[in-house]
């Protein structure tokens, strides 16, 4: 464990430490209540003793009266309690959304490393939830702590060997339900595993939805799905049933309690030494006694649950980044220049290139997973093996990803789109509506905007999969052209387009990047015919150099691009 | 925000109809969970008799031995009562499980089988929020609220019966309090319906937010959107806490009615019990058993009427999950055979997916079996509806498509699917084993068989090369697979899969002109023996094929071989010869 890093126990305590002010309102306000709960079979003892005993309409009047006013007070402090409960814990899951999102976006990466997104979108929404209600829990036990107190010390007022039955009968029923609680924590966090499992399985199926039905494998899929729902429903009913265990031995120690109390309450009663009206408040507080400690085990539940959501949430806030944060920066403006020495990393041995501020230049790569590598190196998404990618003489790894990816953007030939309108989709990345509307043209997204029902104001739906794959490329395009960045490295852009429309986007991206560096990885020859220069990657090295013209006798280049 | 058309949720009737129709299947476990219930609330019923007895006993000074009878008795019910809540939730929890398990098994079958353009309109999140939200909410309710509601419910008639034996007219100073919680429970449905309707919305926008967020996180950082989707999804958040706000502070004024109708009932017990005793009609032990018997009942009533609440949220996420699980079962396609006569008529189709906005129209096409056809044609021209609309993705707005003769609409689902397949621009890795991946396309197939279609794609060197071959874990999260890769896999799905026919909608256009390469030699293996229709952007797929169909705003413009279209002169000349500039 690295200092800073947070741990499940931090994770819950920030949770409450950051809601403070409403967990201590609705603890204090939650006391209020039980006191008053507590108060209310001893008020019937008084009215039994002082008035049904002897005729007194006086006593009667002045002591509903006072009931009244006990009500009217228990019944307040209930609505501040739950609400501010209910707000501490809804605040406190918002929070650790938030901090899990941008945990997720950070430039550093790491987050999603070996998860699915679904799997994380519940860490987000249940387990921060499980999290949160910590902050009721909490509230919920000072209460039944305080009404504890309150019938005890009724109780030692009544006789204190009523009182101090409760009392030592107690701490020992909340060691038992802590002794109870262990198990029901491991199974509970073993279900929970095996719950967000199978929901990410179901987000991935849902995902997966147009491949499953394009090939008739809706069936198998469901009965794949059945085999984790299973795997989910046997989990949760272990689970369930170790906690109806739990609830049940409760049940029956607290029963037990209540005979103890009675046996002794009884014998002082028929005495003499305590009334009639003690007697029926001792039965009663016995009674009401029976909630804050049942309180216990739900508190205790609640307890672990947070605490085994708590770790998961910490899991992922506490992930390892991908990369190291970097000192140096940029220099501003970026000029551009793009050096590349002795470049090693996944298929890339040892590659060097120079690109020219403001060159445009095309890199041809016959094996798919150089350009994968090299586009992580330009993005630093990675650090390289050996060797360095520099940008005006500063090595990428030595600067802040977040400024590196403000310098150079690497749209990638997967590119997400997001449930707004086309134009919004545009317009979020770029600074000047000159820019948007430039790129919508250059793009052509003017034709896709023109074949959807409402123009560039169509809504996307969800990450774009409303569009058809050569509508969404000239979408995706546009965005990457419009954000205008010193550096744009643009790959594959236009493989769902025909040939016709593929000419006008390649002149449209040279136009629109004059004067700024654009490296194209692709293998189209449109694209490659416009750029200034192109680099041809073999078997992860450099191996020709020329324009498009003159590569085309290049028999590397001829398999790659021209057959 | 976007118009969103959620997936069907059920009524209530039908709602119930089907919970009624899942414990039919259980009869037996549901019969014996409720008579352990029952045992256990009855037993817990005899505490407050016990308890009033003791008090007569002291009341009518008896010696103090004679209450350890009463005392031994209330030790053996606190025994049997925790005993039978045990058992009784334990059972409950197999009932609720089961059902709870079958339900959400049956909503991912009809969810799956639903028309794609439906689910695309709801917005996937729909689908995973019910999946996982109201799954988690209504097993909450069947682990939580269920036992309680019945322990509670049999609790207060039970205690109210007892409450009249003692005197009726006890019975009738309780039913003081009656008017006022029946008037609270109404005020509360009335405000309680909407506000957790929108709560729960409000928590589907939310997820889906978040795995949109979460899924495209690569592309927010790589345009740095991190501050907007931080602040979309801190909308989003905040949305859904006040909406969950809202329906707390609801809450809050109903147990704050319900004191009130506490203080009535008691009050009124106490009053009563004050006159009657005054004019000797009643004992004090009895007015004070009345009142034990009524503070006994505070926290089974609150319990009963506050679980409305959770039965409330419960019942308004399983109407969500039966909407969709209640749909028309999609009958097994293991009975599904592949037509024999794969011959397809395309006959003056026209669509639209939006009412005046057509994107074809009047589209003859034959393919005969065994024949490969391209379609070829500008972006937005409509090869890819032309292409969902014959493997019966959609159902064309105008005109019919057959095989074989018979009209598609009139072939049931299982034939469709084992007669064609498509294989769409999205290719998806499913997360898993690489071989599970694969059988989706064919539960049944061997090892031997799994090799064969990556040998088959050309997948089978990298494929074994990968760290754990066949069975290392690919797809989100897991392995990850170069575009090529996919497409090879979806490739050999379709391989294995081994319909009759097959069309391939840009499948080989995402990976690059050298994976192109690759991919178009795989496809050429993949569809080999079957009719194929290829939408085709790479023209040498074009040339390669039997037949070409060049597609222009939605209507067929030229139709011949390469050859023959090319001599021509027409547009697919022009498109050639833009084509074969380049090289």
């Amino acid at each position: 464990m690295r200092a800073g890093e947070p741990t499940g126990r931090d994770v819950l305590r920030s949770a409450i430490k950051g809601q403070w002010r409403n967990v201590t309102a609705a603890s204090i306000a939650g006391a209020g209540h039980q006191a008053g709960e507590a108060l209310v079979p001893v008020i019937i003892g008084v009215v039994i003793d002082r008035a049904v005993s002897t005729g007194a309409t006086v006593e009667l009047v002045w002591w509903l009266v006072a009931l009244g006013v006990v009500f009217a007070v228990l019944s307040f402090s209930f609505r501040v309690s739950l609400q501010a409960g209910e707000l501490a814990s809804e605040k406190a899951a918002h929070a650790l959304r938030l901090r899990l999102t941008e945990r997720v976006l950070d430039h550093r990466g790491g987050a999603k490393t070996g998860r699915l997104a679904g799997g994380l979108v519940t860490i987000a929404t249940s387990d921060a939830l499980r999290v949160g209600h910590v902050n009721r829990a909490l509230p919920t036990a000072v209460a039944a702590g305080t009404g504890l107190l309150v019938g005890a010390v009724a109780l030692l007022r009544v006789s204190v060997v009523l009182g101090l039955v409760v009392l030592v009968a107690t701490p020992l029923l909340l060691g038992l339900a802590h002794l109870l609680g262990k198990p029901l924590e491991r199974r509970s966090e073993a279900e929970q595993e095996r719950a967000a499992n199978a929901s990410g399985i179901a987000a991935d199926l849902v995902a997966g939805l147009r491949s499953l039905k394009g090939i008739g494998a809706e069936r198998a899929a469901v009965d794949r799905y059945r085999g984790t729902s299973q795997g989910s429903k046997d989990a949760a009913i272990r689970s369930a049933t170790a906690q109806a265990f739990l609830d049940g031995s409760m049940l029956a120690v607290t029963g037990l309690l209540l005979a103890l109390i009675a046996l002794v309450g009884g014998t002082l009663a028929a005495d003499g030494s305590i009334t009639i009206g003690e007697l029926v408040a001792a039965v009663g507080l016995a009674q009401f006694l029976l909630w804050p400690l049942n309180v216990i085990s739900w508190v205790n539940g609640a307890f672990a649950m947070g605490r085994a959501s708590a770790d998961r949430i910490a899991s992922v806030l506490s992930a390892p980044s991908a990369l190291g944060a970097g000192s140096a920066d940029v220099a501003t403006p970026v000029a551009g220049g793009i050096r590349l020495r002795g470049l090693t990393h996944g298929t890339l041995r040892g590659v060097d290139l120079d690109i020219a501020p403001g060159e445009l230049v095309g890199v041809v790569a016959a094996d798919p997973a150089d350009a994968t590598a090299l586009l992580h190196c330009l993005a630093r998404e990675v650090d390289p093996a050996s060797g360095s990618v520099e940008l005006d003489g500063v090595a990428l790894s030595t600067v802040d990803p977040a400024r590196v990816r403000a310098a150079i953007l690497v749209a990638a030939h997967e590119a997400d789109l997001f449930s707004d309108s086309v134009v919004d989709n545009i317009r979020a990345v770029s600074a000047k509506q000159s820019d948007v509307d430039l790129a919508m043209t250059a793009a052509a997204v003017d034709d896709v905007a023109e074949a959807l029902p409402q123009g560039a104001d169509t809504i996307v739906a969800e990450r774009g999969r409303s569009l058809s794959g050569g509508q969404r490329q000239r979408v995706a395009l546009a965005r990457a052209l419009a954000a205008a960045p010193p550096v744009l490295v643009v790959h594959d852009p236009t493989t769902a387009i025909d040939a016709v429309t593929e000419m006008a986007l390649a002149r449209g991206i040279r136009e629109m990047r004059l004067g700024r560096t654009t490296i194209v990885v692709a293998t189209s020859p449109a694209l490659l015919a416009v750029a200034d220069r192109v680099v041809v990657l073999t078997d992860g090295l450099l191996t020709a150099e020329g324009t498009h013209a003159s590569l085309v006798a290049h028999a590397d280049y001829r398999a790659a691009v021209l057959s | 925000m976007s118009t969103r058309e959620l997936l069907p949720t059920a009524s209530a009737a039908q709602t119930w109809a089907a919970v009624r129709v899942m414990l039919r299947e259980r009869r037996l476990l549901a019969a014996s969970t409720i008579a352990v219930l029952l045992a256990g609330t009855g037993v817990g019923l005899a505490t407050a008799p016990l308890l009033g007895d003791i008090v007569d006993l002291v009341a009518t000074r008896q010696p103090s031995s004679a209450i350890t009878t009463p005392v031994v008795l209330l030790a053996l019910v606190a025994v049997a009562q925790g005993g039978a809540t045990a058992l009784g939730a334990a059972l409950i929890s197999r009932l609720g499980e089961g059902m709870l398990a079958q339900l959400r098994e049956r909503f991912i079958d009809r969810a799956l089988n639903l028309p794609l353009e439906q689910v695309e309109r709801a917005g996937s999140g729909d689908l995973t929020a019910r999946v996982t939200g109201d799954v988690t909410k209504i097993a909450e309710a069947v682990r939580q609220a269920l036992p309680l509601m019945a322990r509670s419910a049999l609790t207060i008639v039970l205690t109210l019966g007892a409450l009249a034996v003692l005197d009726w007219r006890f019975a009738l100073a309780v039913l003081v309090a009656a008017p006022v919680q029946v008037l609270t429970l109404r005020w509360y449905g009335r405000g309680a319906k909407t506000m957790y309707s929108a709560e729960r919305i409000a928590i589907g926008e939310q997820q889906q937010q978040l795995l949109e967020t979460i899924g495209g996180s690569s592309t927010v950082r790589a345009f740095g959107l991190a501050d907007d989707h931080v602040r979309r999804v801190t909308e989003r958040s905040s949305h859904a806490v006040g909406m969950t706000m809202r329906c707390i502070r609801l809450l809050g004024g109903f147990f704050s009615r319900l004191n009130l109708a506490e203080y009535v009932g008691l009050s009124a017990l106490l009053v009563t019990g004050f006159f009657l005793a005054g004019n000797g009609t009643a004992t004090i032990g009895t007015a004070t058993a009345a009142a034990l018997y009524f503070h006994s009942l505070f926290n089974p009533i609150n319990a009963a009427l506050s679980l409305a609440d959770d039965a409330q949220s419960a019942a308004a996420s399983l109407s969500r999950l039966v909407g969709v699980a209640d749909r028309p079962e999609v009958p097994s396609d293991d009975t599904g055979t592949a037509l024999t006569d794969t011959t397809v008529k395309v006959s003056s189709v026209g669509h639209a997916y939006e009412t005046g906005h057509d994107v074809l129209d009047d589209i003859t096409l034959d393919l005969a079996p065994g024949e490969r056809v391209a379609l070829v044609g500008a972006s937005g021209a409509g090869k890819t509806t032309l292409a969902k609309l014959i493997a019966g993705v959609h159902q064309p707005t105008r005109g019919t498509i057959t095989f074989g003769g018979t009209d598609v609409l009139d072939l049931d689902q299982a034939t469709t699917r084992r007669t064609i397949a498509l294989i769409t621009q999205e290719v998806h890795v499913f997360s898993g084993p690489l071989s599970d991946d694969l059988r989706l396309a064919k539960p049944t197939a061997t090892d031997a068989e799994v090799h064969a279609a990556l040998d088959r794609v050309g997948a089978l060197p990298w494929a074994r090369a990968l760290p754990d071959g066949l069975a290392t874990v690919v797809g989100e999260g897991g392995h990850r697979l170069t575009v090529a890769q996919a497409q090879q896999l979806a490739l050999a799905r379709l391989v294995l899969a081994d319909p009759p026919i097959a069309v391939l909608d840009e499948a080989t256009a995402d990976a690059g002109s050298a994976g192109a390469r690759v991919l178009e030699t795989a496809a050429t293996a993949a569809l080999e023996g079957r009719s194929g229709l290829l939408v085709a952007h790479r023209l040498t797929q074009a040339a390669g094929a039997d037949r070409v169909v060049v597609l222009d705003h939605g209507r067929v413009v030229e139709s011949g071989t390469h050859a023959e279209l090319v001599a021509a002169g027409g547009r697919y000349a022009e498109l050639w010869a833009a084509w074969s500039d380049q090289r």
